[in-house]
Order: C-alpha cells, then structure tokens, then sequence
C-alpha cells in the first residue's frame, strides 16, 4: 500500500489543528459531495496542445481527453486496463479478431446514444492516416477494412494478416476516445467522458460543465472542472497554497520538502511503473558490443540515481520496464552496483578510455548528470547534450549512442511494442534481436495471461542478459492536493485526473 | 488643357481650394515629412525582419510536423502533416503565400492548438499592452521625482545610500524579485493573488488585482536604470552654461528646474523608457512565466519551441510594429521637446513647397 505516504501535513500533530485542513485523505465513509469547481493546474509546457481525442499533442491535451472522453476501456488503479463503456471484449483464440460489446444507454455530450457506428467510426479516426495522429502506430495492427458492426452495439476488429493483438485494450486505451459520428475536434468536441465543453484558451485554461448523462450515476461530482496551464512549478506551487487551484499533477520531486507540515497542501504519492533510463544503441559504438552494455548496466548506481533524481521517490529497477504487468517475471535477480564487474567487461571488451555525448531532454537531464558522474569513476568521459523535445524527438533520435529516455508505466506487452519489440516505431536503441521479437508475436497472439507468461518470461530474460535498456528506476508519482479535494489514492499515473471520483469538500469563489 | 475649361474652372473658384492647401503647406510643421519617412522606413523594418524571421525558423533543427507529432510518429504521418501544412513548398512561396494571406488580416490558424492566430494573439497582446500601461503609470512618476530629489541632493549621505541601494535592486535578478513579491504579499500576508489566474472573458483593468504583482515586479526591474538616468541628466542639465546663465539673472530655483532643467533631462528618460518597453513588448517573460501571466512574450516562446510558423510568424509581426512605433512615438517626443530640432528648416518640407508653388505659378498669376 503506502499509497498516503510521506512527510506531509498528515504526519504533523501541530499542524492545522482539527480544522477541514487537517481532515487531509478522504476516507472511504465519507460522502462524495456535489458542486463547485475544481480547478487543477497542469505544467502545459510549451505546447498549448488541442481538444482531439486521436491526436492530443502533449500531456495537458491528454488530460482534457479525460475530461472529455470516455473510452471502451479505462485504467483501474493499478495501471491494467479494465471494462468501462464496453460490457463485454474479448479476443479469439489467437488475438486476430476482437469482439466487443457496448453498455446499453451511453449517451454523448449532446444527447445521442453511443453505438457501434460510433466505435466503428472512432477507430477508423485514429488510424486515418489523414488525421496523421501520434499515437496511430499503437494500433497500427488493426485491420482498417477488417472493422466491423455486428449489431447496434457489438463491433468485431481485425487485424492486420498474420498479426495477434492480445493487449489490444492497454495499447488502444489512452487514445480511444468514443466519439460521435459528427465529432469535430475544433468545432464540435463531443464525447461520452464526464465534463463537457465549454471554453478552451491554448496555453491558459479550457473549462468544462458536468455531463448530467454520464455513465455512472451521480457522478461526476463538482458543477464544473478548469484546467490550468502553468509554465513553472513554483508558481503552480503557490497557485496551489493559496487556494487558487485544487490539484497540481506532477509535482517536480524538488519541491517535496515544501508539502512538509503544510497545511495548505499535501502531496499525494502513487508508487508507479513510470520507468527511466538510458538507451544504449546496439548500432553504435562501443555498444554493439553486449559486454560494454551490461558494464554500463553494472556500474550504474541505481539507489543513488533514486535518491537524487526522485528525491528518493521511487524505487530501482532491473532494466525491465512494466514489473506490474502479471505476466512480469520477477525471478530474474535484481542487478545491483558491480564495479568490478563492470570492469571487468569493459576490460574483455576491449574498451579503455571512453568519450562519449549522452544526450537527453529536459526531463532526463538530471539523470544525465547524476549517471556521468558515475560513470566517471570508470574513466567513462560522458558530454551530455542537452536538447530540445523537437530535437529529442526527431529523425536523429536512432542515431545517438546514449540517450536518456523514460515513459509510463504500461503493461509489458504495450512497452514492448511500443520501445523496443517488433512493432516499435522509434526503437532509439535499435535492439533487434530474432528470438526476443519472436516471443513478442508469439504472446501478441497468446490472449490466455498463463499461457503468455511463460512466453514473456523468456523475452524478459533476454531484454535483461542481452538487452539495450538500462532501466535504472520507477518513479512514484506526486501529486499536490488541497485539503478540499476527496480524492483516492493509487497506484496509477494520474489519480488527479480521475474527474469522475474526485469532489470538493466546500465551494470555493 | 483648353483656355475655356481653364477660365471655366477659375470660375467655379477652383483656385480658393489651391490657395488653402498652399497655406496649409507652409503652415506644416517642418518636423511632418521626418514622421512620414520614419514611418515609412518602420514598415521596411518590419517587411525585412518578417521574412528575416521566417527564413530563421526554418533554420531551427527539427520541424513542427515532427514537433507536433511527437515521439512515436512514424515517418509516413510526419511526411502526410507537412503536405498538408504545405511546408513541403519552397521557402519564397511559403513567405508569399502568408504575406498575401495577412495583407488580407488573415493570420492563419495555430499548427498547435488549431485555434485562429489572430483570435489567440488579440488577447495576450491586450493583456501585455495593460501590463506595460501599468508599469509606466507607475515607474515614471516614480523615477523622474526620485531622479531629481536624487540629482538636487546628490552629496548627501541619504542619497549614495539609496544610490547603492539601486544598484542592489539591479543586481537582483527579476525572478528573485518576483518570487519574493509573491511570497511576501500573496503566500504570508495573502493580500493578493499568487498568480495572474485571470478571467478571459473580462477586461485586465476590471481584474486589476492580477496586474499588480507582475507589474510591481517588471518595474521594480527597470526603475533603477531609469532613476539614474534622470538623476544623471538633470545632473548634466544643472550644470550646463545656460542653467547658470539663467540662475545668474536670477530665475528662482524651482523654476528653474522644472521649466528649463527638467525638459532636457527628459530626453534620455524617454529614449530610456522606449528601450525598456520596445523590449518588454516582446515578452515580460520572468513575470508572464512566474505570474503565469497570460502576454504575448510567453506565447511566443512557446511557438519557437514547437515551431509554430504561423504563430511565430503573426507575434514578431505584431511585436516588431510595437516597437518600430514605440521607437517613433519616442523620437516624435524628442523632437518636440527639443527647441532647436522642432523648428529646424526641413529640406525636404522647402523641397516640396517649392516644387507646389512652381507647379501652380502659372496658375496663381492668371488667377489674380
């Protein structure tokens, strides 16, 4: 558990007294109330982003999505996927077809009744290769013209020849928005998620109303929801103290220390799956070679990259991304801080003095310099580079040897396709290894979780003896709460944006 | 031309109009054809450095289809979005294609968030333009009394040390400044917000409690340079020949500052404030990002990061009109408060009323 944890206002006798302040974790007997606005203030960063359910550009964009839209599947509070507006989905014996059927009754924003035409057209939006969405290539395996409507609210997917798709629900989910046939992201941004649309100024705000027909009843709670797009945590920070808004997501783990013995706000920690790490490029040099990888694996300090990084809010990792999955192999031995060892391999490689760029992102920086340091006691000479997210994320991106990286906290086999399998659009580290893609498809076409885990048990073995990820650690995730806010604690990315659970204590100007 | 559509048009007194606009033109103020060929030359400016800024976006490593798309884009979906925002066209056609596009105002849309250009900058060039209002309203009162309380008492010990003082203000950097304006007022004391939340459908000054902590903070930044140009100007000024020309027949003092010293020292405070609007113009930035106040500074450095043309694009348009017209509004000010430059004979002005009177001689001399 340890979800409500750390050295926050709850901890601190002395603080706040027996006001509401202190009233801080909403416990399970307390009633959810109605009414308000509940203000959260998101890190928009530099893009303004947009109100698409198939195309939102960045973070702030997706969480309006979940304002929004609603979707056949949604994460539970573990981060797996589970049923939300399908009643029913289940693949066939080898993951090729997809039948799913809707709950009756779902209405949309503006009154109509969701269906399959509905699902049908939703999924042929993403996948449009018109509408040029980011996120298409996770389902890229669908069939376009294998979708089809078996009755008003049953539809089956296909996919495309030769292809299994078992975690079609976790790859499908972020982006799935169900949207009507006359949606229209600018005009007319319509769903089934449980605010609507009423104003959205790029890079400012945007301000939703309750959807009074949302599919689970009563709910969601406040009148309305404002999304606030600061560009620094600081002021987000004091916008937060002071009462101007509810909820921060993604607090920086630098300003942990300001949440202690506040009474004004707590933070919320979620121990997640989010994983950090350096892409070792199997193409380049050293790292084609499999010793100089799992040197750099060995001399890593993970406890420190923890400590300093998250500010000690995580947890290290064993180069595996998605240890929450339940096919998740956890024999595997945890690799720990070898510096002989790391060595000794450098040494069997070949390899003497080393000089390399280690190039990152803003994001990954503080990792960069915290992993060169280390590395320098190995006479590992790294330059970081920093640059920026369009850089980081343009067509040199394969190119460099060492590159920071990280992302959620997915299930295994939506990582795998997604950072280093077979289906893997931006594969930084160009691992391709015969076998390892192999067993992805072969558990891509496993819908039976047993029979699928003696299949990742093995590719993980590979990923972790010869793999190009170091994977260092897994963030908690920190979220700032005013003590008004009822929210529940998870082990998710974004208990912040659950905007059908969370409810305001009082009504604020 | 005949001599009878020539009597004919003397008739119906088609010289009265000629005599008047030939008075008007020796009436013009010798200083009118300097603001026309500035203004001119401000559009230049602003033609120039557009395409300047266009050809310089394309410079930038990375593209916004690539930037929009993110990480996972596969190539054939980068390739179909620059098609279509037709950044697959030479870069003359491109700037083309806009120019004509805002010759007729329109801006074109945000490759970001699909909203109208012109629609997202109206707004924040509003709220910056309030802001800077704000600013000025407050440090020039300020610097100008505290300029020459500092220049008339100049040795005192009380005036070094607010001097050192200043200069320890300057030295601060502005976010320090305004992280420590919003702890104090808005975190401890709670009088006013913490950050510029304002409400967009309501004008800034009706919300003028958003405005102060930023507007403190930008002119806390810039009042320092500014009283020390007052103080050094009247210092200058007071100790010209003509002020002790002016005290040795015995004008009174405070006449003397205020009517003769004072005008002068004016010069390079308003040269001082245009530098510091013609730059705030372009972004207020520490307090737009810390006061998370919604001007157009920010809007554009965002679109530089993401490589939003159009968006680029209408806010250096927009910011640079700003300053070419802060910059003339400065020296329009210069000339009329400098004696010897608001009457000075303009050639260009002589130039034209010779050339209107040889045009209508022939004319006048049958008229009269």
């Amino acid at each position: 558990m340890g979800s409500l944890l750390p050295g926050c206002g709850e901890q601190s006798p002395k603080s706040g007294g027996a006001s509401s302040a202190t009233a801080l974790s909403s416990s399970a007997d307390e009633k959810p109330r109605r009414g308000g606005r509940l203000r959260l203030g998101i890190i928009g960063g530099d893009q303004a982003g947009n109100l698409d359910a198939h195309k939102p550009f960045n973070t702030g964009s997706i969480i309006r999505g979940f304002a929004l839209y609603s979707k056949l599947w949604e994460w539970n509070d573990d981060m797996l996927p589970k049923l939300t507006l399908a009643e029913f989905a289940e693949p066939n014996a080898d993951a090729s077809q997809w039948t799913i059927r809707l709950k009756k009754g779902l209405e949309f924003h503006h009154g109509k009744t969701v269906t399959a035409d509905d699902v049908v057209f939703s999924i042929l939006r993403l996948t449009d290769p018109g509408l040029a969405s980011p996120f298409s290539y996770l389902v890229n395996a669908v069939d376009r013209e294998g979708i089809a409507k078996i009755d008003e609210f049953t539809v089956r997917i296909a996919f495309k020849k030769g292809i299994g798709f078992s975690p079609l629900p976790s790859l499908w989910v972020n982006f799935g928005g169900i949207v009507p046939t006359d949606y229209h992201p600018v005009t007319n941004p319509v769903g089934a998620g449980p605010f609507k649309y009423k104003d959205f100024r790029p890079g400012e705000r945007s301000l939703f109303v309750r959807h009074e027909n949302y599919f689970l009843n009563g709910q969601p709670y406040p009148d309305e929801l404002e999304i606030l797009d600061f560009k620094d945590q600081t002021s987000r920070f004091a916008a937060l103290v002071s009462g101007q808004i509810h909820l921060a997501n993604a607090v920086s783990p630098d300003q942990i220390a300001l949440f202690r013995d506040n009474p004004r706000a707590r933070l919320l920690v979620s121990p997640t799956y989010a994983w950090n790490g350096f892409y070792l490029n199997t193409a380049k040099k050293p790292f084609d070679d499999i010793r100089v990888r799992q040197a750099f694996r060995l001399l890593v300090d993970r406890g420190e990259l923890v400590k300093r990084v998250f500010n000690g809010e995580g947890r290290i990792a064993n180069d595996l991304y998605a240890a929450h999955d339940p096919t998740f192999n956890h024999d595997i031995p945890q690799r720990l801080h070898d510096p002989d060892g790391a060595r000794r391999l450098l040494r069997e490689a070949g390899v003497g003095k080393l000089s390399l760029e280690l190039v990152t992102n803003a994001a990954g920086s503080n990792a960069a310099v915290v992993f060169a340091e280390q590395a320098r006691r190995f006479d590992i000479d790294l330059h970081i580079r920093q640059v920026d997210e369009a850089t980081y994320n343009g067509s040199e991106k394969a190119d460099w040897a060492i590159s920071t990286g990280g992302s959620l906290g997915l299930p295994y086999l939506a990582a795998a396709v997604s950072i280093d399998g077979p289906l893997a659009v931006a594969n930084r580290s160009n691992f391709y290894d015969a076998r390892f893609h192999d067993l992805i498809h072969q558990a891509l076409k496993e819908p039976d979780v047993e029979r699928q885990k003696t299949i990742v048990h093995e590719a993980q073995r590979i990923q972790h003896e010869r793999g190009s990820l170091l994977i260092w650690g897994f963030a908690n995730a920190l979220d700032g709460v005013s003590p008004l806010v009822g929210i529940q604690a998870e082990r998710s990315h974004f208990p912040t944006w659950r905007f059908d659970r969370l409810w305001l204590r009082e009504d604020t100007a | 031309m005949s001599k009878a559509s020539h009597l004919d048009s003397t008739a119906t007194g088609e010289t009265q109009p000629r005599r008047i606009f030939g008075t008007i033109l020796d009436q013009l103020p010798s200083w009118l054809p300097w603001v026309l060929l500035r203004l001119l030359s401000g559009m230049g400016v602003v033609l120039a450095l557009s395409f300047i800024v266009f050809a310089a976006t394309q410079a930038l490593p990375s593209d916004p289809a690539r930037q929009i798309l993110g990480p996972e884009a596969d190539e054939a979906a980068i390739v179909l979005l620059r098609t279509q925002l037709g950044l697959d066209r030479p870069l003359p056609i491109q700037y083309l294609d806009w120019f004509s596009r805002v010759a007729r105002g329109d801006f074109g849309v945000s490759l970001d968030s699909n909203v109208p250009v012109s629609e997202l900058l109206a707004r924040r060039l509003g709220n910056t333009l309030t802001l800077l209002l704000c600013v000025v309203a407050l440090s020039l009162p300020l610097a100008l009394t505290l300029g020459i309380v500092l220049a008339l008492w100049r040795d005192s010990r009380p005036a070094r040390f607010f001097i050192t003082l200043l200069i320890l203000v300057k030295a601060t950097p502005d976010f320090i400044i305004a992280l420590g304006l919003m702890f104090v007022f808005a975190l401890n004391l709670q009088w006013l917000p913490a950050v510029s939340l304002m409400d967009p459908d309501r004008s800034p000054l009706a919300q003028a409690e958003f405005l102060v902590l930023p507007a403190l903070t930008i002119t806390l930044g810039s009042l320092p340079y500014l009283i020390r140009l007052v103080r050094t100007a009247m210092i200058e000024t007071l100790e010209s020949e003509y002020v002790t020309q002016a005290r040795l027949r015995g004008i009174p003092e405070q006449a003397l500052i205020f009517s003769h010293a004072l005008p002068n020292a004016l010069i390079p405070v308003i040269y001082g404030v245009a530098l510091m609007l013609s730059v705030m113009v372009g972004g207020a930035l520490i307090a737009e990002v810390v006061f998370a106040y919604p001007g157009i500074g920010s809007a554009l450095n965002s679109a530089v990061q993401m490589r939003d043309l159009p968006l680029i694009q209408g806010a250096v348009l927009i910011i640079t009109l700003s300053v070419v017209l802060i910059n003339l509004l400065a020296d329009f000010l210069t000339v009329l408060l400098t004696p010897r430059l608001r009457t000075a004979e303009s050639k260009v002005l002589n130039f034209w009323r010779r050339s209107y009177r040889r045009a209508v001689q022939p004319d006048s001399s049958r008229g009269w």
